[in-house]
C-alpha cells in the first residue's frame, strides 16, 4: 500500500510582527499515512496538529521541508478534488443545508442530478435528513459539524482529513460517525484523523500518531500500543493478600498484577497454596494512559496556541 | 470557469444587504422623478443622479477590501479552498462577484437613469456608456483593493486604495502631464459620469475602458502571487 499523506520533513513557523517572536508549530515532523487506514492524530493543545493539517491542505506554506497529498505537493489544487476536508471550527454560509453541500460539491467539479442525488445521501448519511431544507445558520453546533462532514464528503474523497469531527457531537451522533468512518476504510478510503476524544480514536484507528511540540513522538499500530504493557493481571481465591505486595482483596477475590514472564510460576504457587484461579488477562493501557506518558513533558511557551 | 461564477455569485449573496442599502439610491431616484416636478427640478435630478453613480464606486473599494478579511474572519474561505478551487481562481471569482455588484447597481441606476433624466428632457443616449464606464471603474477599485487586502487589513486597504486610486494619477499628472492621469484611470472614468452633460452628445471614448480591463487583469495577477503566499489559515486578527 502507498503513501496517500506524506510529510517530509516538514518546519512550519509563525513568525509575529512587529515583535520578531518565532514560534516553532512543526519541528522536523514526518509522517506517512497509508492508503486504506484510519490514522488517529493525537496531541494536546499546541503541538501543531492543525498546523500539520492545513499546511496538507495548502491553507499554508511549510518554511522547510515538504509534503505530498494523494501524489502531488502541496497546495495542488486539482488534487483535492479526490480529498475530503473538515475544519476543527466549521464555518459554512447561511443557506439550505442540501444547497449548501450542493455548492461545495459544484466547487469540485460535481454536476447535474448526480450532484443533487449525492448531496442527499451524504445529508442522510449524517442523519440530517430530515433538515434538508432548513437553513444551516439555524443549526447547533453538533447540526452544523455533521454538515461540515457530508460537504467534506460530497465527492465521495479517497482521502478524508477531519480535526475534531465529533467534537460537538452527542453520543448518538459520535456513533453515527464512528460508523460511517469504519464504513468509508471498508469502502478502501484512507482517513486522517485528529481528535481529543481519545476513546474514540481507540476503538475506530487502525494507527496512532501522537505529536507533542510539533515534534511526532510516538508512532504504531493502536492495538501494539495499547498492549505494551508488559504486566499480566490474575484474579484468584482460596489466597490471602499477603500472598504478594499490592495484591487486593474484594469480597474474597484477590487481585494483582505481575511481569508477564512470570505468569506461570505465579499461577503454580496459587495452586500449591490452595487456591483457585479465577482469570488470567495481559493489562491493557488505555489509549489515555499512552497519551499522557508521551506527553507528559511540560509544554514550552514557544508551542502555546499554535494549533 | 464555472468554480469562478460560484464564488462570485456566493460573494454577491453574502453583499447582498450593502447592495439592498446601495439600491435604496437608485430607488431615491426614481421617487424624486416620480413626485417632483422633473421639467422644473431637471439640474437637481441631474445633480443626485451624479452623486448616487459615484457611491458604487466607493462601495466597490469597500466590497474589495474586506473580501478576504471577512472570509478569513469567519474562517469560511477554509470551506471553499479545501476544494479544488486554486488561489488565483478564487480571486477572480471574487472580483467577478465585485463587478457583478458593480453591474447590478450600475444597470439599475442606468433603467432609473434613462427614465427620469430622459422625463426631464435630457438626451440619454449615452447613459449605458457611462455605466459601462462606471462599472469598469469599479471592477479596477474593487480588484486594486483586492490586491492591498490581501496583505493589509480593510481600512489600511482601503486607504492605500484611495491613495493608489486618486493620489498616484495626481502626482503623476502633475509631474509629467495631464494626459497622465490616465495612469490609473478609476477617476478619469467616474469623472465622465461626474462631468457628463446630456444637453450636449459627447463622443464615446474606449481608451480608458481598455486600459481599465488591462489593469484589472494586472492588479488581479499582482494580487495572485502576493495572496499564494498568504498563510490563510492563520486569524485574521
Amino acid at each position: 500500500m502507498g503513501s496517500v499523506l506524506e510529510f517530509e520533513s516538514v518546519t512550519k513557523e509563525y513568525r509575529s510582527f512587529p515583535a520578531r517572536r518565532h514560534l516553532r508549530a512543526l519541528d522536523c515532523f514526518t509522517l506517512n499515512v497509508e492508503a486504506g487506514e484510519i490514522l488517529g492524530f493525537l496531541g494536546p493543545n499546541g503541538a501543531g496538529k492543525s498546523t500539520a493539517i492545513h499546511l496538507a491542505m495548502g491553507f499554508m506554506r511549510p518554511t522547510s521541508g515538504s509534503g505530498r497529498l494523494l501524489g502531488e505537493r502541496f497546495g495542488h489544487a486539482p488534487t483535492r478534488r479526490r480529498v475530503g476536508f473538515l475544519a476543527e471550527n466549521v464555518a459554512l454560509y447561511h443557506r439550505r443545508a442540501e444547497r449548501l453541500v450542493r455548492f461545495y460539491g459544484a466547487l469540485n467539479g460535481m454536476r447535474g442530478s448526480h450532484l443533487e442525488r449525492r448531496a442527499r445521501q451524504v445529508l442522510e448519511m449524517v442523519g440530517l435528513q430530515g433538515d434538508l431544507n432548513r437553513n444551516v445558520g439555524k443549526f447547533s453546533r453538533g447540526m452544523l459539524q455533521r454538515v461540515g462532514l457530508a460537504e467534506a464528503m460530497v465527492n465521495d474523497p479517497e482521502l478524508l482529513i477531519l480535526d475534531e469531527p465529533t467534537s460537538a457531537l452527542d453520543p448518538l451522533a459520535r456513533v453515527t460517525v464512528r460508523e460511517l468512518l469504519l464504513n468509508a476504510r471498508s469502502a478502501g478510503k484512507t482517513i486522517f484523523l485528529s481528535s481529543h476524544l481519545l476513546s474514540e480514536v481507540e476503538l475506530v484507528c487502525d494507527r496512532v500518531a501522537v505529536l507533542h511540540r510539533g515534534q511526532l513522538v510516538r508512532m504504531g499500530r493502536t492495538a501494539d500500543l495499547l498492549q505494551a504493557s508488559a504486566q499480566t493481571q490474575i484474579v484468584a481465591r482460596g489466597i490471602t493478600t499477603a500472598f504478594l505486595d499490592g495484591a487486593v482483596a474484594r469480597d474474597g477475590i484477590v487481585s494483582f498484577s505481575i511481569p508477564a514472564n512470570q505468569q506461570r510460576a505465579t499461577m503454580e504457587r496459587v495452586w500449591s497454596m490452595g487456591g483457585e484461579i479465577v482469570s488470567v488477562n495481559p493489562m491493557r493501557r488505555s489509549l489515555e494512559e499512552v497519551f499522557l506518558e508521551v506527553t507528559a513533558a511540560p509544554q514550552s511557551s514557544d508551542s502555546e496556541g499554535v494549533e | 470557469m464555472k468554480p469562478v461564477l460560484l464564488i462570485a455569485i456566493n460573494f454577491v449573496r453574502e453583499q447582498r444587504w450593502p447592495i439592498f442599502v446601495l439600491l435604496l439610491w437608485v430607488l431615491l431616484l426614481a421617487f424624486l422623478g416620480l413626485v417632483t416636478d422633473i421639467r422644473r427640478e431637471r439640474e437637481d435630478l441631474l445633480f443626485v443622479f451624479k452623486q448616487v453613480a459615484i457611491y458604487v464606486v466607493a462601495f466597490s473599494i469597500f466590497f474589495g477590501g474586506s473580501a478576504i478579511y471577512n472570509e478569513r474572519r469567519s474562517r469560511r474561505i477554509l470551506g471553499v479552498l479545501s476544494k479544488a478551487v486554486g488561489r488565483q481562481r478564487y480571486l477572480s471569482g471574487l472580483v467577478l462577484g465585485v463587478t457583478m455588484a458593480g453591474a447590478i447597481y450600475c444597470f439599475a441606476l442606468g433603467i432609473t437613469g434613462s427614465w427620469t433624466l430622459g422625463e426631464a428632457g435630457f438626451p440619454v443616449s449615452q447613459i449605458w456608456y457611462l455605466m459601462l464606464c462606471l462599472v469598469a471603474a469599479c471592477t479596477l477599485a474593487g480588484t486594486v483593493a483586492l490586491t492591498f487586502s490581501t496583505f493589509l487589513n480593510p481600512f489600511l486597504a482601503a486607504g492605500a486604495t484611495a491613495a493608489v486610486l486618486l493620489g498616484l494619477p495626481a502626482l503623476v499628472g502633475r509631474a509629467l502631464g495631464p494626459q497622465w492621469e490616465y495612469v490609473i484611470p478609476v477617476w478619469p472614468l467616474a469623472a465622465k459620469v461626474v462631468q457628463a452633460s446630456f444637453d450636449s452628445p459627447g463622443g464615446a471614448a474606449w481608451f480608458p475602458l481598455g486600459l481599465a480591463a488591462v489593469e484589472t487583469l494586472a492588479f488581479w495577477l499582482l494580487a495572485a502571487r502576493i495572496f499564494s503566499y498568504v498563510d490563510i489559515a492563520v486569524a485574521v486578527e
